[in-house]
């Protein structure tokens, strides 16, 4: 079994997202128990001490991101929930948002709680409808119900919430190119120095988190972060929630503890290779990180540590199988394009970098390649590496060389033939 | 004060300065595009990237964003940074189209010198590139080609910071990025858009002014000071090298002022001036007085001296306007010779035209003659009811410079008139006396702020034109002999 939960713990009904649903199954009772019994540090100090790291894709410690602020230094706090899930591969966050909105929205009020946050934001990704709506009404419930605004719960502790929709942009998923959208200009990130906790937001100390981050301190306040470590590995406690697609048999968003094998999460959850295809390679968090090859995968847990080792990432826990029999000269060409159209412009070495490596990746496609330009791909994809403003440059030359370092002879083949080494069908196991 | 080391070379630089600024203030290169000193770091351009050794192994970052910390020791030239330079000049050429033999900024390119300095290499792309709208126009002014633009977005912030327009800004993005001029703004009414030109690191914004006119090594440039207005903002004005003066092309044309750019001046302007210094050619290329006229008939310039110093040693009542586009100089020069004969007043040789941005708190001032400070501090100004300075018993009055008030002036009155242009007002005058313009000799103008600074003369006047110096002494001569040789009658 995949092992315990902490968001997929109740049926999903027609109802199950709202307010009442909620607070039959223990909503609210942890920001109850926060405004009565403890201090706002108290709450950092049981975020850090759960060790929950984030599920953006940076598996950045979200204690330590809260630890920074400096309560009662002067100036306004923001914290900002990162709904804006747009890596290629990923709808985690699409389910917390769709069906259980309320733990959401009681994440934040900790979130503002702990960081003296007055004012909070839901940057959320434009193309999701359900998604807005639902979080919409819950927070029109929420106010209604006095969570929100002035003298929460009856006490001093007032938060108000904006819900921020995009535009469709994919780096505006980046923190600081989101709070540039929040401030009404165009998505462009920022330099560090300084970071987003010390100039984020109308450059003031801001906290950004992901959906997913958020929605585990509820149950890290109501339960105590040492209940929170028993679950998965102690390097990466918790579960992670994988949207996982491509050639399984029962695609979906599903929770796992971390430290889960993924042979396991593949034969069980995922339903088994399609059509009994024989698995070729998973691009294991969203396109941005270094696919892994099924003689990789298949031995290791699907935990941060892990990961790192097999020398991938976890990322955003997007997660694409791909089956024997595709054509990964064909998968770059996807990639690359993706890339080149979400580059915001900003810095040199992403805006010329992407279009060069669509450029190539079609070329090849069309039986145009140079052998030459195996060398080129890899040059571009070294030229983004830190170079760049934010991590959209670097991530498409992790994912590009991570394709050209495993599959090099598919290009070669490719290229020396004008064609490629499958003819585009999945291969399917007898 | 911190100390950190630029290549082993240890630099001093002030708290909270970056290394970029460092460096640039200790003498050290960093080769930049985006990075500007007086507008906001985007750190775009990723050009400036350097090397920082450090314990745990060496990092990098763009020097223009980088902090500087007490003992760091950053590496500008290391093989690891030139590598990174020349797969950024590579990035930066990708879609450029390298048409530096048809482009007006060559020769005075950052692009051109970086490519030649730190990559100098073929670009290795194979395919074609990217192409975006050429001769577009920003404006009556400015025309874009953005094939050329390489979005460092020096522009925009220009016009966010500097001008406060906001005019400009970024449309689509990655390398569709476009610069456009905002759809309710009009970038012909920002008075400071030609900044854009000088600032633009490539040749994408071009003067339509200057387009195709000149290569600009063809052009020499002679330091000078904008007389628009009392700021005196530091400007070269740029002429025709005297041995590329080409007998095919017309006098006029080998003679003209071919564009006028901002030099650097702290304590006044800094890097900047507005399109009125631009536009100088317009007040300086007038039609010209090339001849004295005496009676309205052209005549030598000692027999006119001769005419005005009849006329000035007779006069009972003889009142001066005093020009204030007259230099330091030249003002000294007229207080000392003739100012005793005269009644003397300063007036406004130039008024505000219709339109024109009469004041603003970035560089442009109300007063639009270029002396007024130093004119004042000698002569007291013209009233503006000029007749109460002019009473009807006047019989002479000597009108140094243009915009004189010619109907405040007694009917009875004769009129001598030292003057640069060809203007209707000229009839008035008795005695015409051509005097050299700005671009024609050497001199210094006192700001508003009391600052002076000078200018030199781009090329030599005609030989009828006078200084207005030499004017006043050889008239000062001639006045004093006129009177001894009445005194002598009178005797």
């Amino acid at each position: 079994m995949s092992g315990q939960r902490v968001f997929m713990d109740f049926p999903i009904t027609a109802t199950s997202h709202t307010l009442a649903d909620y607070r039959a199954r223990g909503g609210y009772e942890a920001i109850g128990k926060a405004l009565r019994e403890m201090q706002p540090e108290q709450v950092t100090k049981e975020v850090a001490t759960a060790g929950v790291l984030g599920h953006g894709g940076a598996a950045f410690p979200a204690g330590r991101k809260w630890g920074v602020i400096t309560l009662n230094d002067g100036q306004p706090h923001y914290l900002c929930m990162n709904a804006d899930e747009g890596e290629p591969g990923t709808f985690k966050d699409r389910w917390l948002l769709e069906h259980t909105p309320h733990l959401l929205l009681e994440g934040m009020l900790l979130g503002a709680y702990a960081l003296q946050a007055r004012h909070t934001f839901v940057y959320i990704r434009g193309e999701f409808d359900l998604a807005y709506r639902r979080l919409a009404d819950a927070l029109e419930e929420a106010y209604a119900a006095g969570l929100f605004g002035e003298q929460i719960l009856g006490t001093d502790f007032a938060c108000d919430l904006v819900i921020y929709r995009g535009a469709g942009s994919y780096v505006c998923g980046e923190a600081s190119a989101m709070l540039t959208s929040l401030e009404g200009k165009k998505g462009y990130p920022r330099n560090r120095p300084p970071r987003l906790t010390v100039a984020g937001l109308y450059q003031k100390p801001t906290v950004v988190n992901n959906v997913e981050t958020i929605a585990n301190v509820p149950y890290i306040v109501k339960h105590g972060s040492a209940r929170f470590r028993e679950i998965g590995t102690p390097k990466s406690p918790g579960t992670q929630l994988l949207s996982v697609s491509g050639h399984i048999n029962t695609p979906g968003v599903y929770e796992v503890e971390y430290g889960y094998p993924f042979a396991d999460f593949l034969a069980n959850e995922c339903g088994g290779m399609l059509r009994g295809a024989t698995l070729k390679c998973v691009i294991p968090g969203g396109i941005s990180t270094k696919v892994l090859t099924a003689a990789d995968i298949m031995p290791i847990t699907m935990d941060h540590q892990a990961f790192l080792a097999a020398g991938s990432q976890i990322g955003s826990q997007g997660m694409i199988i791909v089956a024997e029999g595709t054509c990964m000269v064909s998968l770059l060409q996807v990639m690359t394009r993706f890339y080149h159209h979400e580059s915001c412009g900003q810095c040199t070495p992403c805006r010329e970098g992407m279009g060069w490596l669509e450029k190539i990746s079609n070329r090849i496609v069309a039986g145009r390649g140079a052998p030459s330009d195996i060398e080129r791909l890899y040059q571009i994809s070294r030229a983004n590496d830190g170079t760049t403003i934010c991590g959209l440059g670097d991530a498409a030359g992790y994912a590009t060389v991570g394709i050209l370092d495993k599959y090099r002879e598919e290009f070669e083949y490719y290229i020396a033939n004008g064609r490629s080494m499958y003819d585009g069908r999945v291969e399917v196991a007898v | 004060m911190v100390e950190f080391f630029i290549d082993g070379v240890p630099v001093q630089a002030e708290r909270g300065q970056t290394v970029m600024q460092a460096a640039v203030a200790s003498g050290h290169t960093i080769p930049y595009f985006c990075w500007h000193p007086q507008l906001s770091t985007p750190g775009n351009c990723r050009i400036c990237m350097v090397e920082v050794e450090a314990e745990g192994g060496a990092w990098f970052d763009i020097s223009c964003n980088m902090p500087v910390t007490a003992g760091m020791r950053v590496l500008t030239d290391s093989e690891k940074v030139r590598e990174l330079r020349r797969d950024t000049m590579q990035m930066i050429t990708l879609n450029h189209p390298v048409d530096c033999g048809i482009c007006n900024k060559s020769g005075e390119c950052m692009l051109q010198d970086h490519h030649f300095a730190y990559n100098g290499m073929p670009s290795l792309s194979r395919d074609p590139k990217q192409h975006a709208t050429k001769f577009h126009d920003l404006s009556d002014r400015i025309m874009l080609d953005n094939e050329r633009c390489i979005m460092c977005s020096r522009c925009v912030r220009f016009t966010a910071e500097v001008s406060k327009s906001n005019a400009l800004g970024v449309q689509h993005r990655g390398d569709h990025s476009l610069i456009r001029c905002a759809a309710d703004v009009n970038f012909d009414d920002d008075p400071y858009s030609d900044n854009v030109i000088d600032i633009c690191p490539v040749g994408a914004l071009l003067s339509r002014d200057l387009l195709d006119h000149a290569r600009v090594w063809y052009l020499k440039a002679t330091p000078s000071v904008c007389p628009g207005c009392e700021r005196g903002c530091s400007i070269n004005i740029w002429t025709r090298k005297t041995e590329w003066t080409l007998r095919s092309l017309d006098q006029r044309l080998n003679n003209r002022i071919d564009r006028i750019t901002p030099l650097e001046n702290p304590a006044v302007n800094g890097p900047w001036v507005c399109n009125k210094a631009r536009d100088l050619a317009a007040i300086f290329e007038r039609p010209r007085v090339t001849h004295p006229l005496v009676g309205g008939q052209e005549t030598s310039v000692a027999s006119a001296i001769e005419a005005a110093a009849a006329l000035i040693a007779a006069a009972r009542h003889p009142v001066a306007l005093v020009s204030n586009w007259g230099s330091n100089e030249e003002l000294a020069a007229f207080h000392a010779t003739l100012a005793p004969s005269f009644q003397n007043f300063v007036k406004h040789d130039w008024q505000p035209q219709p339109g024109e941005r009469l004041e603003d708190d970035v560089l442009i001032k109300a007063d639009k003659n270029p002396n007024s400070y130093a004119a004042r501090a000698i002569f007291p100004l013209l009233p503006s009811d000029a007749s109460s300075a002019i009473p009807l018993s006047t019989d002479l009055v000597f009108v140094w410079g243009e915009g004189a008030p010619m109907h405040a002036i007694p009917e009875s009155a004769q009129v001598v008139l030292l003057t640069s242009y060809a203007l209707p007002e000229n009839t008035r005058a008795h005695v015409v006396l051509p005097i050299s313009i700005q671009t024609e000799r050497a001199g210094h103008y006192t700001n508003f702020a009391g600052t002076s600074t000078g200018f030199s003369a781009c090329g030599p006047a005609v030989a009828t034109v006078s200084d207005a110096e030499r004017l006043f002494e050889r008239l000062f001569a001639a006045v004093s002999s006129v009177q001894a040789i009445m005194t002598a009658g009178v005797r």
